[in-house]
């Protein structure tokens, strides 16, 4: 019974995790623009790939350039971080052209939801053209050392998977420090209470915009790789599912919420991890049902706050 | 005013009447079965053969081995002195029934004389009717779902259904552990060929007296199965029957072997081809699979088959879905060359044409690479060999072989050892 137990909230953390990680990206730049990026899950697929290939992947043969890759051939780790910084700058060039142009212009927030899920399905395509469709597996001995999987009380779990919940860990809770306590998280979070205030004592909103994007590509891209060393990457649109998920745990969490993102990512694995074994491939329908219901009794989600009326 | 007003819908019932009459005219313009078939043929005389199989999307793997079958089809099709050549017009199926669909309308309405796709069953069902509709043949090289023939008199498969062959396996590894009583099934509840194949799994299974201990059901866009893995290991199965497609498949096994499963592994058609190696690496080592193809059949065709697959892939040999796919066009290319011998094909609209393509091709016997084939009156292919093979990975884990462990025509099912 306490390994059934056990094993159902490893199970909850180790999805929660990467969806947490996902509603954290769209988050942050929520709390400072007031707008959804909808490119996220592609920057999601962007990372894992990155990943792929700084660990010396080769491109496949239907890829565009099939056989190349690039010239280093980095461990997971390193791999990891320098394709979430990327992932990052990625992120930053869809700042530019999928928001700065709407933004100037002080355009409705729905046209940003247009050009931001434009430039994320250029991007899934583009990495289609550079790709190929098919799957990628990263190489088994991309966490030689590692036990395959632990049995922790008669539960089990792929190592891959605690790395994998470690690292989403290590990436909240960072984050959440720095945003509480560094000077720059907190200028983050003042032009995300009010941009106005924010410039007027000096804080430049449109650097702190960036850093948003910045951080936002580099968390998605984060779990693009994670996601691809645990399951491979069936293909370029492996990220657009989990944008959706994180979205909708954006949703659940309540928006703009940092701690809100995390309760709802690991809230929408248990649900998950809750279906029984007969309902099973009803799993995201069922989930999304509990979602649909925390809405229904708490508009604002589960740590939102509700705004007050401006007069 | 509101004679006005009647006016004004009168108007407009007429303007959509006639717009509707428009669109309809269009539609019939649009089809080209009632031109003459010498008008729907290239300039240098040349027949269109359609080809509608999944470049992209999750079923890419098969298509990538399909398209390499009907290439080497083609080169060989080039050598047999051909009275009347074919051309082919290949389009990517994606991987869902949208992407078949349109790809069945566009290359029908280019006019072509017959279809060889879609990869997947579940796009069989939504694209095949059209086809049906508009009397074009249709050969199947990978669908094996039931009912897939039963679609229409137009619609015919090459593919042995899994009803045929998926019990196989299971026989197979009762036979290597004749006490195993606690099997796991695992499957995708949303397509129709992995919902089609586990029924034949389970029927397989009720006829030995087994009934699973679990029925974990995953979806097609799953990839993490960290949860049906983890319920299906607390029934402590001895044997896992999976029926899911290529690259899920891939990492179920990884995962399930990775999370400690020990036991004998069952796969259905879905996995049957080596492009699976990349994403479960060494833990496909051992599973066990039926086929409907083996390379080691020593027949002329088969032989020829070889020698152009090894030209471009050398010290592999074809994998099924290949051998399918060459079938498939070699079928419908010796059809043609039947009928166009005889003069069939002379004074034919391309409908008529269709029509005697698809009388013809189901009254042949073919000698394929699969081995003697030939249709039954409904188009459900009729083949007389099947194997089961076991997936041996080298030792680097990155490649490796279906190993045929067992003929079905050897005596009721000998082992090969």
């Amino acid at each position: 019974m306490i390994a059934a137990i056990l094993q159902t909230l490893l199970n909850a953390a180790a999805s929660g995790g990467v969806y947490a990680l996902v509603a954290l990206g769209y988050t942050l730049v929520f709390s400072v623009l007031g707008v959804i990026n909808f490119a996220l899950g592609a920057l999601f697929s962007l990372g894992g790939y990155l990943t792929y290939l700084l660990m010396g992947g080769l491109i496949s043969a239907n890829g565009g350039l099939p056989g190349r890759g690039l010239p280093v051939a980095l461990p997971f780790l390193p791999a990891l971080l320098v394709a979430a910084g990327l992932t990052g700058l990625a992120s930053l060039a869809v700042e530019r052209l999928a928001f700065t142009p709407l933004r100037r212009r002080q355009a409705e927030p729905l046209l940003y939801l247009i050009t931001s899920l434009g430039a994320g399905l250029v991007l899934v395509n583009l990495l289609q053209m550079l790709m190929g469709a098919e799957g990628y597996a990263f190489p088994s001995q991309a966490l030689a050392g590692l036990p395959a999987a632990l049995l922790i009380a008669g539960a089990r779990i792929r190592s891959v998977q605690v790395l994998l919940l470690l690292v989403c860990a290590a990436a909240v809770i960072g984050l959440s420090l720095w945003l509480e306590r560094s000077l720059q998280g907190r200028a983050l979070q003042a032009v995300a209470e009010d941009a106005t205030t924010a410039r007027l004592l000096g804080i430049d909103s449109e650097a702190m915009l960036r850093l948003a994007f910045l951080l936002s590509g580099a968390l998605a891209g984060l779990g693009g790789g994670l996601i691809g060393v645990s399951i491979s990457l069936p293909g370029p649109y492996v990220g657009i599912g989990y944008g959706l998920k994180g979205l909708a745990v954006l949703v659940l969490g309540g928006l703009g919420s940092v701690p809100g993102a995390i309760a709802g990512g690991l809230l929408l694995g248990l649900a998950e991890a809750l279906v029984p074994a007969e309902a099973s491939g009803w799993r995201d329908a069922l989930a999304f049902a509990i979602l649909f219901l925390v809405l229904l009794l708490r508009p604002t989600g589960l740590l939102g706050r509700r705004t007050p009326d401006k007069v | 005013m509101q004679q006005c007003r009647q006016r004004g819908s009168l108007r407009l019932a007429a303007l959509l009447a006639a717009g509707i009459g428009l669109v309809a005219w269009l539609g019939q313009q649009a089809d080209p079965a009632g031109r003459p078939l010498a008008a729907a043929t290239a300039p240098e005389g040349e027949l269109s053969l359609g080809a509608v199989i999944s470049l992209t999307g999750n079923a890419n793997l098969y298509g990538q081995d399909q398209r390499r079958g009907i290439d080497l089809a083609r080169q060989w099709s080039r050598s047999q002195a051909p009275v009347r050549r074919l051309r082919l017009q290949l389009e990517d199926g994606g991987s869902d029934e949208p992407s078949a669909i349109a790809a069945f309308n566009l290359l029908i309405n280019q006019g072509v004389l017959a279809l060889i796709g879609p990869t997947l069953s579940q796009q069989a069902f939504a694209a095949d009717p059209i086809a049906q509709r508009r009397g074009v043949p249709v050969v199947a090289p990978s669908n094996t779902a039931r009912g897939i023939p039963q679609i229409g008199p137009f619609i015919s498969r090459v593919s042995a259904q899994s009803a045929v062959i998926a019990p196989l396996s299971i026989q197979e590894a009762l036979r290597r552990d004749p006490g195993l009583r606690r099997v796991a099934v695992i499957y995708a509840q949303d397509d129709a060929y992995s919902t089609a194949e586990t029924l034949i799994f389970q029927q397989a299974l009720a006829a030995r007296g087994l009934m699973p201990v679990t029925v974990q059901r995953t979806q097609l866009a799953d990839n993490d199965f960290q949860i049906p893995i983890t319920a299906a290991l607390q029934q402590q199965p001895q044997l896992v029957v999976i029926s899911v497609q290529a690259v899920a498949g891939g990492n179920l096994i990884r995962q399930l072997r990775e999370l400690g499963y020990r036991g004998q592994i069952v796969v259905g058609n879905g996995l049957n081809t080596p492009n699976i190696y990349p994403i479960c690496q060494r833990w496909c080592d051992g599973i066990l699979i039926a086929q409907a193809y083996s390379p080691e059949l020593a027949t002329p065709i088969n032989r020829a088959f070889q020698r152009l697959y090894q030209r471009t892939t050398p010290g592999a040999p074809p994998s099924q879905i290949t051998a399918q796919a060459f079938s498939a066009y070699q079928v419908l290319f010796e059809a043609v060359q039947r009928l166009q011998r005889r003069g069939g094909l002379d004074g034919l609209s391309l409908g008529q044409a269709r029509a005697a393509l698809m009388a013809e091709l189901l009254s042949g016997r073919y000698d394929t690479p699969l081995g003697p084939v030939h249709f039954t009156p409904d188009g459900e292919v009729v083949q007389g060999r099947f194997y089961v093979a076991e997936v041996r990975m080298d030792p680097g884990g990155r490649s490796g072989r279906f190993a045929l462990v067992r003929d079905s025509s050897l005596g009721g099912g000998a082992t090969i050892r």
